[in-house]
């Protein structure tokens, strides 16, 4: 079973909620975890849980980003900062991958420091997954974003790159055999978008053996169109978070609509369970984090707000991925399309 | 003209040492959570039963300490299971090698015929007075060390009987609390009278507690320092060691049966001793001693030769060792009583106030 490394610092949940889901991992599965963090304070909480001491390790790092309400400066905190610590420890054959909540500006940092990037990759990509409407048979409910905010503008051969690494961890993870590539963008012409990613869609269409089924749009992304969306990072983190905000006010919007007849209200009330699962389905704490690809060592960044159930994912996430030798696959797959 | 003396002076003969065992979760991995459970675990022979992975390791090593230091020792079981499956467990222990002197079993069949079903799941009373009647068949001067789990009561039976020997609890006392923990009323005369004559006779060191169910460790501080929590065998062997029960050859053989026949990873062991020192279970200078000859066969990782790990044990070194506290004065029984039988207490309250 793999070792990954988990930077107990950075939660907006506090480090109670990643010691946790650190805590579950260990109980429920055979996981190892090295946690990075206050070494006292660390086990000060696993000792109040259930927990299999087995199978986690403890690193003793002062960082902590709660302890001065995330307020550490930057510089400090690319310096050595705990997304730094893990990817260290990544990189020193200590753990297969490791997982953080710290931001991803930071995690970038800290990747581009410690990670060898993979031959022709100049531009790391975040890869982001989000829920949507399944339409094709064999499709997951779940769709892949590269860029979602690592490289906020790109060349056309990084879109490329992109889509490459971004197909190969679709394989892998969502298991479809060729995933349906999409490039966001304002419209569906060809011309559209500007030089880069008209050039993009171009390069795109001329890959044999993919699935490229040409630009999409924002109405698009929640559908079955595509498996793997590609743009640049700057779009595709407006998109992500765009997504995140209407999910997690769902319940309050269909609330809000409802309040005003009594009637809807009732409804409500009867089409409860469905909504629960339907929050269920969206809800972010399924998915894990998400990895930055274009190295030749994995990172997850997990979102600031994760709790207990969102770490144990993202690690069994890690775990997986680490497993399935997912970094190698990215890397033939980043070869396959060339410089 | 003063002659020199030949031959120095024998040493005085180590006291006995007394090692009493639960025998299920503690020593076997029974599992009987349903009745289906329980049924097939009457219904299993010595061979198809799974032992803790160690324990018959760790048994085994404390006989051979004991005997490298010319201590007598004896082994007895007692557990709550009926006598009727004593003779598939007698099997199992024969099977494992494992040296005992006896076992003790609940006869439950006694429950049964007079229709009090409540206390075929009330094992304290039970346990107390086997435990008292060992200790009054036992030598002087005995030392104990007992052994659970933490799936019933073994934390606190244990602690009640230490507390008596110890004699900083009175009979009286244990007597009131074991009625609020609703022991059988057939027993308090017994209980009484065993309780009265070991009162103060000393000697229980230890209490080691297996957390099979993953308990958290912070649950045990209300039973003091006696009373320690451990994950798995390894473990109970470095407390032992560092307490002087077991040399780190004798570890060496519980971590050796643990790789070879328990699937454990010498990163495994590692974490299960970095666990114990964070707790503060045992000391950084101990742990470097007994893990030392572990790390020479393989069956801990090597120490890292950075220069970080080098600056980690100068500050071990330079920070106060954990002081292993003994355990002084009985336990806060009311508050133990109140997490392990909430109902008895809130019942007792209400009697008072009315």
């Amino acid at each position: 079973m793999p070792t990954i490394a988990v930077d107990a610092a950075g939660s907006a949940e506090g480090i109670e909620a990643i010691v946790r889901g650190v805590a579950e991992v260990s109980v429920q599965t055979g996981i190892d975890c090295l946690l990075v963090g206050d070494q006292q304070r660390l086990q000060a909480l696993l000792e109040q849980i259930p927990y299999n001491p087995e199978q986690i390790a403890i690193e003793h790092s002062p960082h902590d980003a709660n302890r001065d309400g995330g307020r550490r400066s930057a510089g400090l905190f690319q310096r050595q900062g705990s997304p730094s610590a893990v990817c260290k420890i990544v990189a020193e054959g200590r753990a297969g991958a490791a997982v953080t909540t710290a931001p991803p500006a930071a995690c970038l940092r800290a990747a581009a420091r410690h990670f060898r990037p993979l031959p022709g990759v100049e531009a790391p990509a975040l890869a982001e997954v989000f829920p949507r409407r399944a339409e094709l048979p064999g499709q997951d409910t779940l769709a892949l974003l590269v860029d979602a905010g690592a490289s906020a503008r790109c060349t056309a051969r990084d879109l490329v790159r992109f889509a490459a690494m971004g197909r190969a961890y679709a394989r892998r993870v969502s298991k479809v055999a060729s995933p349906r590539i999409g490039l966001l963008n304002m419209a569906y012409d060809e011309q559209a978008g500007g030089e880069p990613v008209a050039e993009a869609h171009r390069l795109l269409a001329a890959v044999p053996g993919w699935e490229f089924v040409g630009n999409i749009t924002g109405a698009d992304l929640v559908t079955g169109r595509a498996d793997v969306v590609v743009c640049e990072g700057l779009l595709g983190a407006v998109a992500i978070s765009l997504l995140d905000g209407v999910t997690a006010r769902l319940a309050d919007l269909a609330r809000a609509a409802a309040e005003p007849t009594l009637l809807w209200r009732m409804g409500l009330r009867f089409v409860g369970q469905g909504m629960t699962a339907l929050e269920a389905l969206i809800d972010y704490r399924r998915y894990g984090g998400a990895p930055i690809l274009g190295y030749e060592q994995l990172l997850l960044v997990c979102r600031r707000r994760s709790d207990a159930t969102a770490m144990a994912n993202a690690i069994k996430v890690a775990a997986k991925l680490v497993r399935d030798h997912v970094a190698a696959d990215v890397r033939d797959a980043v070869n396959t399309v060339g410089r | 003209m003063r002659l020199r003396r030949k031959t120095a002076l024998a040493a005085p003969p180590l006291p006995p040492l007394l090692c009493r065992w639960d025998l299920d979760k503690t020593y076997l991995r029974s599992e009987f959570d349903t009745v289906r459970q329980l049924i097939r675990t009457a219904r299993e022979r010595g061979e198809d039963k799974v032992e803790v992975p160690g324990v018959a390791e760790l048994m085994k090593a404390l006989w051979s300490a004991a005997a490298r230091r010319g201590q007598p020792i004896s082994s007895y079981f007692i557990s709550a299971s009926p006598p009727q499956i004593g003779k598939a467990i007698r099997e199992k222990l024969a099977l494992d090698g494992v040296p005992y002197d006896g076992i003790v079993f609940k006869n439950q069949l006694r429950h049964i015929a007079r229709g009090r079903f409540r206390l075929l799941r009330e094992h304290i009373g039970f346990k107390l007075v086997e435990l008292f009647r060992g200790r009054t068949a036992a030598p002087a001067g005995t030392r104990e060390l007992l052994f659970g789990d933490d799936w019933e009561a073994d934390p606190i039976t244990y602690s009640l009987y230490a507390d008596v020997v110890a004699g900083c609890l009175a009979p009286a006392q244990l007597l009131a609390i074991v009625q609020q923990l609703g022991v059988d009323d057939a027993l308090v005369p017994e209980l009484s009278e065993l309780a009265t004559r070991s009162l103060g006779v000393d000697g229980v060191e230890r209490i080691f507690i297996n957390l099979e169910r993953r308990t958290p460790p912070a649950r045990f501080r209300l039973f003091g320092p006696r009373l320690v929590p451990t994950f798995n065998y390894f473990q109970t062997a470095i407390v032992l060691a560092a307490d002087g029960w077991l040399e780190a050859e004798d570890v060496a053989r519980v971590a050796a049966a643990l790789v070879d026949r328990s699937g454990y990873t010498a990163h495994r062991l590692d974490n299960s001793l970095a666990d114990l020192l964070r707790r503060q279970l045992v000391t950084g200078e101990v742990a470097r001693r007994l893990s030392r000859p572990l790390r020479d066969v393989g069956l801990l990782p090597p120490e890292p030769r950075s220069w970080r790990s080098w600056l980690d044990r100068v500050r071990a070194r330079l920070r106060p060792a954990p002081t292993l506290a003994p355990q002084t004065g009985p336990l806060d029984y009311q508050t133990i009583v109140a997490r392990l039988r909430p109902e008895t207490v809130a019942t007792k309250q209400k009697e008072v106030s009315a």
